[in-house]
């Protein structure tokens, strides 16, 4: 950022479209900072602060919940109401992050966007079926989580097009939901994340999400495990099948934290783990 | 670019790159409590208050710092005033050895007692939980904010 000679606060993300388009590969966008503040970028010569255009709120809206881009994982964090929502996964996918200064800064755009291998939120929304609403010079348009995590986010978004807000449907249905993270410790990097989510009716799980983070480049659907659930009474065998059916559909990688085949077993134990706590979770609720 | 923020509850006006580090900023202007440590967001011997929440100064740069308040150890006490109960409580329980860590945890903890005045040792713990200290352990710092906030409590 050693060229950067200005920095712009727009008040509105149709400001923001704005001078992004105008600027192109000058402009770089700041969120909460944590990894742009390292761009080294020559080309950057245009910083533009997000921050100060509000989308900074979460609201409740008929059983939809709409959460600003600029909405810091703390604040998700201590929401009273996201507790509830599938279990309270978003709330543990959002605690995972980090040490509590990483949260009192990351952005959820920031997190949804500059997406890692080992960026947990992300895990979270795309069980949770989460939409991205986008705002760019053509217009607006929203896309659906398989759609938005289908390539990297910032090769899905458009040039100068920004991510406004996230939204989340609750369930009408008993659901449950859960995420869950392994990592060498407390505030360290994951190894292996899941997030799953379960709509029911009864003891029959009518739909299920299962997400896997962590092993490759962007977080994956463990498909054939939610195949062999959906429909089913979920239990312990059933459930056991399912991880075993996510560690054989895992493509690990080698890191300086750990193999790819430990990684692919701890595939297995923590969708398992998470399997259970949705279930238990859904079981409180109805 | 003009650079205003308000430092120590104090309004001031900087000449700074709009893409300075924010650590380095703070550094130049005699604010030497905020310390380099990793430079990556590991460490938080860099940690500063942002409108009253503890954030890496390290993983800022200036122009994020426009319009808003930041608070350094410099600025937890009156000039002339006695040190804050914090800082009593961590000589009185020898929570200090070479120190490096101290100021990111003072700030720390002073954000969370902001907020929880009685915290448990579980919530002092993960309030700290990005403030590594690789002399004393954790321990006295750990009593030592429980101390203070018994103290500030009365
Ligand atoms: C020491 C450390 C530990 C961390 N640990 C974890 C962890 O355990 N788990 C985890 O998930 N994350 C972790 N993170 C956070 C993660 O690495 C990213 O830094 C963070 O998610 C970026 O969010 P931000 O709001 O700071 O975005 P910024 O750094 O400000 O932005 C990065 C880029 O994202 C894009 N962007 C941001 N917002 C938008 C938007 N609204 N629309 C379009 N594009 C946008 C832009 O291209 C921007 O340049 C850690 C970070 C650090 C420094």
């Amino acid at each position: 950022m050693q060229n950067a000679k200005i920095c712009l606060y727009p008040r509105d993300a149709s400001e923001a479209v704005r001078i992004l388009s105008e600027n192109g590969k000058r402009a770089l966008i700041l969120a909460g900072g944590t990894t742009a503040s390292a761009n080294e970028d020559p080309q950057v010569t245009i910083l533009v602060d997000l921050t100060r255009m509000g989308l900074d709120t979460i609201e409740w809206e008929k059983g939809q919940w709409t959460i600003g881009c600029n909405v810091r994982l703390d604040q998700l964090a201590q929401h009273p109401g996201l507790a509830a929502l599938y279990g309270g996964m978003l709330v543990e996918a959002v605690q995972a992050v980090g040490s509590t200064p990483i949260r009192n800064a990351v952005t959820l755009g920031g997190s949804a966007v500059q997406v890692f291998r080992w960026s947990d939120p992300p895990v979270a929304l795309l069980a949770m079926d989460a939409c991205f609403d986008l705002q760019g010079p053509g217009g607006e348009r929203t896309l659906g989580a398989d759609a938005f995590f289908a390539q990297h986010p910032q090769r899905v978004l458009n040039p100068a097009e920004i991510l406004t807000r996230i939204r989340i449907q609750e369930s009408e249905e008993d659901s449950g939901g859960a995420f869950v993270k392994l990592a060498k410790t407390e505030v360290d990097l994951a190894v292996v994340d899941v997030a799953v989510r379960l709509i029911c009716s009864g003891r029959r799980c009518t739909d299920l999400r299962i997400v896997v983070g962590a092993t490759q480049t962007l977080p994956w659907r463990a498909q054939a495990a939610e195949d062999l659930l959906t429909g089913k009474r979920l239990g312990g065998r059933a459930i056991a099948a399912a991880a075993r059916a996510a560690r054989e559909a895992a493509r690990c990688r080698d890191d300086v934290r750990t193999d790819g085949e430990y990684r692919a077993e701890m595939v297995e134990v923590m969708v398992r783990r998470a399997l259970k706590m949705a279930r238990e979770r859904a079981r409180q609720q109805s | 670019m003009d650079l205003q923020l308000t430092l120590n509850g104090k309004r001031v006006v900087w000449q700074a790159e709009p893409g300075e580090n924010a650590l380095d900023l703070l550094r130049r202007h005699s604010l030497s409590s905020v310390k380099w440590g990793c430079g990556e967001g590991d460490c938080g011997a860099c940690t500063i208050l942002l409108d009253g929440r503890s954030v890496r100064s390290c993983l800022l740069v200036a122009a994020q710092l426009q319009g808003r308040e930041v608070t350094t150890v410099e600025g937890i006490k009156e000039p002339a005033g006695p040190p804050h109960p914090l800082q009593t409580a961590f000589v009185e329980k020898g929570a200090v050895q070479c120190g490096y860590c101290t100021p990111g945890m003072l700030l720390s903890a002073k954000a969370l007692l902001a907020s929880n005045p009685s915290p448990s040792t579980e919530e002092v713990c993960r309030a700290l939980d990005g403030n590594l200290c690789r002399c004393t352990g954790y321990q006295k710092i750990i009593e030592a904010v429980q101390l203070a906030a018994g103290r500030m409590r009365d």
